[in-house]
């Protein structure tokens, strides 16, 4: 690979960072704590790509003897660390680096979005911890009082629902189709990045049927029957409201 | 060697003419291919997540390779043969300690590890070295914690079960290695006008290198999130044994970079912790892109004795500690 084209994919990945992180589009993927050392690793990338334009441009025009044994040195130093013998063919530098056309491509043309209903349907457990050691804490006032999907869940499971009763909750999640009918009001959290993403998701009772991924913020009490102390349980919630809501800036709980 | 001034010509018509048409089809034909994707969600899943762990991994590597850079510009190579134990026994513990505080990816330590011994120093240490600096460093160690959020023992325990088998494999090197099997390739000069232009150049070549294999094991990770059905994954998951040969053989075949490779392993919610573990022991020691790096550096009958015994002494070596530290 030409150092040109070097500085061009360095260019490429790090303004697509850049891209992703400048707005809120990076949400979609890792959590929000990764922002300034994205912007920090993105901008460097981005300096690392001019300053190597710059060499190109200015070896181009010192007379060719010079930019010769610049361009000899720089060649030398790309074979060593790639591993290749010395006396190899030149004209390579790491070609492992077209590979990162890829994650450029696929932020600039396809964006892909924040996980859905694909990877909630794909999950057969909520993955909410077991709560039943620790007594939960009361809700706070509020009528309709806001909950996290997956608060909901683990008050309904591992606290048998005790909190939620005679309570009127407010959650904000995307549709996922249960295949045995109706739909599950679901979230995605992650640990760290959307590969270990994983789904929390409350069976809708009283709900119209909506297209999936559709993203909603509903109003309802807890009912019994989803079963509880186990990581297979699906809570109930009976919808009393329903209002289509856009994606929230940050897709994930 | 016969051609080179031949391939160093003026002009090549190549990679950036070759960028630029990819780049002009790709934008023309966007529509098409976003409809293609938003026709098929887990195509679309496979993207967001391919795309999340580059993005996540992105800032680690960066950090990994500026040091790396700074330590190639500006860490004197001699520093490495003062800094060492006369003992060649004590000086393979050592070497492989001194990877705790040394940062660096694998695809860089391969050349490090060269031109350690093209200065002197014996081959077991400089091993043991190669081992351990991509295993054990802080920032592999800080990507780990944050990977495994809420279980810092699994930070310990990568620690201890890497620099547990780097050091073995350095003294069975030491016992066992003979010097003919090694072929210890000349050390060119680096490059750059000053200090400064040498860690620009290396740091960038080393993103360009160890990001490629990024990339190409995030793809994998993501088509194997997407393809592989859940139940499959699961019934894997719950034999123990199979779950850490299926986890060493991915990190084989996945060639992560160690700064990476805790997002990776992290993903993979099904498995135990030991199995994790093993994924991130074995990967940043063997995997098809070092084999490949090593191979070019130290020559194949090197590669064809060291591999295999470092396969199995990771996997040991994990298993020991996962079931000590993780049970």
């Amino acid at each position: 690979m030409r150092r040109d084209v070097q500085a061009i994919i360095l260019l490429l990945i790090g303004g697509a960072t850049l891209r992703i992180t400048l707005g809120d589009t990076y949400l979609n993927y890792v959590k929000e704590v990764m922002r300034p050392f994205l912007i920090l690793a993105g901008g460097l990338l981005v300096l690392f790509g001019i300053l190597g334009l710059i060499d190109v441009l200015r070896s181009a025009r010192v007379p060719a003897g010079d930019a010769d044994v610049e361009a000899e040195a720089a060649q030398q130093l790309d074979d060593e660390l790639d591993g290749h013998v010395h006396g190899h063919d030149h004209s390579h530098g790491p070609r492992a680096a077209w590979f990162l056309v890829l994650p450029v491509l696929a932020i600039f043309l396809i964006a892909p979005p924040a996980l859905g209903a694909f990877s909630a349907a794909r999950e057969t457990t909520n993955a909410i911890p077991d709560l039943s050691e620790a007594q939960a804490p009361p809700l706070p006032a509020g009528d309709p009082v806001p909950v996290r999907v997956s608060d909901y869940i683990g008050r309904a499971v591992w606290d048998d629902g005790l909190t939620l009763i005679g309570r009127t909750v407010e959650m904000t999640g995307f549709v996922t189709p249960d295949p045995e009918g109706g739909w599950w009001l679901s979230r995605m959290s992650m640990a760290c990045c959307a590969a270990d993403a994983f789904a929390s998701r409350i069976k809708t009772v009283d709900a119209p049927d909506l297209p999936a991924n559709t993203w909603v913020t509903i109003t309802g009490t807890w009912t019994p029957g989803g079963g509880t102390q186990s990581a297979d349980a699906i809570p109930l919630v009976v919808v009393e409201s329903l209002i289509e809501v856009p994606q929230p800036r940050n897709p994930y709980e | 060697m016969t051609d080179q001034p031949a391939t160093r010509s003026r002009y090549r018509p190549g990679s950036l003419e070759l960028l630029a048409l990819g780049l002009l089809i790709l934008i023309v034909g966007q529509g098409w291919l976003v409809g293609f994707f938003d026709d098929s969600p887990a195509l679309q899943t496979g993207a967001t997540i391919f795309v999340a762990i580059v993005v996540q991994a992105l800032p680690f590597l960066v950090l990994g390779v500026v040091l790396s850079g700074a330590i190639a510009a500006f860490v004197p190579a001699s520093f490495w043969r003062k800094a060492l134990p006369k003992n060649k026994v004590l000086a393979v513990p050592v070497a492989g300690a001194a990877g705790a505080v040394i940062p660096g990816c694998e695809c860089a330590s391969v050349p490090v590890a060269n031109s350690l011994m093209s200065r002197g120093v014996t081959p077991a240490a400089a091993l043991a070295f190669l081992l351990s600096a991509p295993a054990i460093n802080p920032i592999v160690l800080a990507a780990t914690f944050v990977a495994f959020a809420g279980q810092p023992e699994m930070v310990l325990a990568r620690f201890v079960a890497s620099l547990g088998a780097a050091v073995i494999l350095g003294w069975l090197w030491l016992r066992f290695g003979k010097a003919q099997w090694l072929r210890i390739g000349p050390r060119g000069h680096l490059v750059g006008s000053n200090s400064w232009h040498t860690f620009r150049l290396t740091a960038a070549h080393d993103f360009l290198h160890a990001g490629g294999f990024l990339v190409v094991g995030a793809l994998a990770a993501a088509a194997i999130n997407v393809l592989v059905p859940p139940d499959l994954m699961r019934a894997v998951a719950d034999n123990p044994l199979l779950s850490i040969l299926v986890m060493a053989a991915l990190a084989i075949v996945l060639s992560i970079c160690s700064e990476a490779d805790a997002f990776v392993a992290a993903s993979f919610t099904e498995f135990s912790l030991t199995a994790k573990l093993t994924f991130m022991v074995v990967g940043p020691m063997v995997d098809l892109k070092l084999i490949s790096l090593q191979a070019g550096t130290f020559g194949k009958s090197f590669v064809m004795r060291f591999a295999p015994a470092t396969v199995v002494v990771t996997i040991v070596s994990s298993v020991l500690v996962g079931w000590w530290l993780l049970t």
